[in-house]
């Protein structure tokens, strides 16, 4: 790749671009799209966490963590900046499938957007350090991320399930 | 000892090596915590499903896509704004604009003796919510429904070709809301005719299942007939990059029912004190007016919200989703429906609406 090719002032590029990302890009894609629903959106935001990475001076060794911990922060930005974040299912069907099952998909559609409506009106630090123990950081890890004592991040996480679930279930009961 | 903290509880769930062994022990001992605990994991079992993102992203891919935001003076974030403007079809707007749409009806078929009990010239919502949807019985429950005609919903060649099957204007948009890009596809579907015909005998039943007995039906009613028209109609629709539709302009003669004799209010007024409707819907469709010529748009509360707006002197609902991602308006005007909806705002579908040609 170009990369080093193209040098452009104030804008550096560094050098462990490459390898950082191809290390890094399944996970961050992932943590994501835990939160956004949609690998597309998803991988849109790991574009985004990359490019401020590649111009950032984060320290190598740091750099899973900070690119875990950047990726559920963006992806929750852009569930709470917009309003037209919505879906786009992989499964999304082309204009035949119009009419006939309007109902039958609205359902799972419409779970997708709960969880991340649910997910937009957690506290962010609950917020984070749910998807980041779901995308399968441990505790130390999320701990380091969100700069928290192993023993807070359970119950942290722990909050924002219960939250979670009480979310999910007043929709359920609402409707 | 002190209970362990919830959050130790919840260690317990996914990394029980994180926690001390006296943690362990007092909680495999006490009944407190161990309620505590199964409830710890089902919240995370919860979460997880809820959570669960299965995603095997193209790293290759992934790295030429960055490599050019890094090179190239487009930056990726530039281009993400457009990219998020998709949304699936089936979502709840559209539902409604569906409803509409299987609802919409030609007034042709009017027979002599047939009264029209609906003939649309308003739209009002009626909130429903998707358990009284699921728990509304089936009108097969109270008679014999007969479907007379289908829709046939399929592709256009364009929009002079859905105007020549549908016998409609095709609503040309003025300018396109920011994302939405390119031509339309078309829709066309043809008029759908129904007949309902009530059997005391089988709404009887039907109460009696769900252990109400029947309020008597006025004289006349049963065996009486109630026929009703959907279609023709047609729908403009804006396509992103994936084949998810951006916005849908979609256009449909009005609704329209006929009874063979039974009058619009008697009709209506027994319908709501059948067993199964929830009381506040029935008093919303109370309120309808007795001539008939409003027809209620059933709205799901728990998605979406209404509101009163007007498009070009007539009045129209305006329908948005509670998270704010998706928006609609429907109105009546001269027996036809109009609906525009989409991933878009209600200043922008109103927009759209009102810039029509």
């Amino acid at each position: 790749m170009a990369l080093s090719g193209t040098p452009r002032p104030g804008q550096a590029v560094r050098a462990d671009l490459e390898e950082v990302f191809r290390a890094a890009y399944a996970r961050v894609v992932g943590v994501a799209a835990r939160v956004l629903g949609s690998r597309d959106e998803a991988e849109d935001v790991a574009q985004e966490v990359f490019l401020t990475f590649g111009r950032s001076s984060v320290p190598a060794t740091e750099a899973p963590g900070w690119l875990s911990v950047a990726a559920a922060h963006t992806a929750l930005n852009h569930l709470r900046s917009g309003r037209r974040r919505a879906s786009r299912e992989e499964s999304a069907g082309g204009p035949d499938t119009v009419c006939p099952d309007v109902a039958d998909a609205v359902v799972t559609l419409d779970e997708r957007r709960r969880v991340r409506a649910a997910l937009a009106r957690l506290p962010r630090k609950q917020a984070v350090a749910l998807v980041l123990r779901h995308s399968g950081l441990s505790y130390a890890e999320v701990a380091a991320a969100l700069d928290l004592s192993p023993g807070s991040v359970g119950t942290t996480v722990r909050r924002a399930e219960s939250a979670l679930r009480e979310e999910l279930n007043r929709h359920a009961s609402s409707d | 000892m002190r209970h362990p903290t919830e959050g130790t509880l919840r260690r317990l769930v996914d990394e029980p090596a994180g926690v001390a062994d006296t943690d362990r022990e007092h909680v495999a001992g006490c009944p407190v915590c161990l309620s505590g605990l199964a409830a710890a994991r089902d919240d995370a079992a919860l979460a997880g499903a809820a959570l669960t993102a299965e995603v095997a992203p193209d790293v290759d891919a992934g790295w030429r896509r960055l490599s050019q935001a890094v090179d190239g003076s487009r930056t990726v974030t530039a281009a993400a704004p457009r990219r998020r403007w998709r949304t699936a079809l089936r979502s709840p707007v559209i539902a409604a604009v569906g409803v509409v749409a299987l609802l919409t009806g030609a007034g042709a078929a009017a027979a002599a003796d047939w009264l029209p009990i609906f003939r649309t010239e308003r739209i009002a919502p009626v909130t429903l919510t998707q358990a009284d949807l699921v728990a509304l019985p089936d009108l097969s429950a109270y008679g014999d429904v007969k479907i007379t005609s289908k829709p046939n919903v399929r592709r256009a060649g364009g929009a002079s070709a859905a105007a020549e099957i549908t016998g409609l204007g095709v609503p040309r948009v003025g300018k396109l809301p920011r994302g939405v890009v390119g031509e339309p596809a078309y829709q066309v579907g043809d008029r759908v005719t129904a007949e309902f015909t009530f059997s005391a005998a089988k709404a009887a039943k039907t109460a009696e299942a769900a252990g109400r007995s029947l309020p008597a039906p006025p004289p006349g009613l049963d065996g009486s007939q109630f026929r009703l028209s959907a279609g023709p109609g047609l729908a403009a629709v804006w396509l992103e990059a994936r084949g998810v539709p951006a916005m849908i302009v979609a256009r449909a003669t009005a609704p329209t029912a006929y009874s063979s004799g039974v009058p619009f209010e008697t009709a209506r007024d027994y319908l709501l004190s059948l067993p199964g409707l929830p009381e506040d819907v029935a008093a919303q469709l109370r309120s309808f007016t007795g001539d008939g010529r409003t027809l209620p748009l059933p709205v799901n509360a728990g998605y979406l919200t209404s509101s009163a707006a007007e498009v070009n002197g007539k009045p129209a609902t305006v329908l948005t989703s509670r998270d704010g991602l998706l928006a609609g308006v429907v109105w009546a005007d001269a027996g036809v429906v109009t609906a525009v909806a989409g991933s878009l705002s209600a200043d922008e579908v109103l927009s759209v609406a009102r810039e029509l040609r």
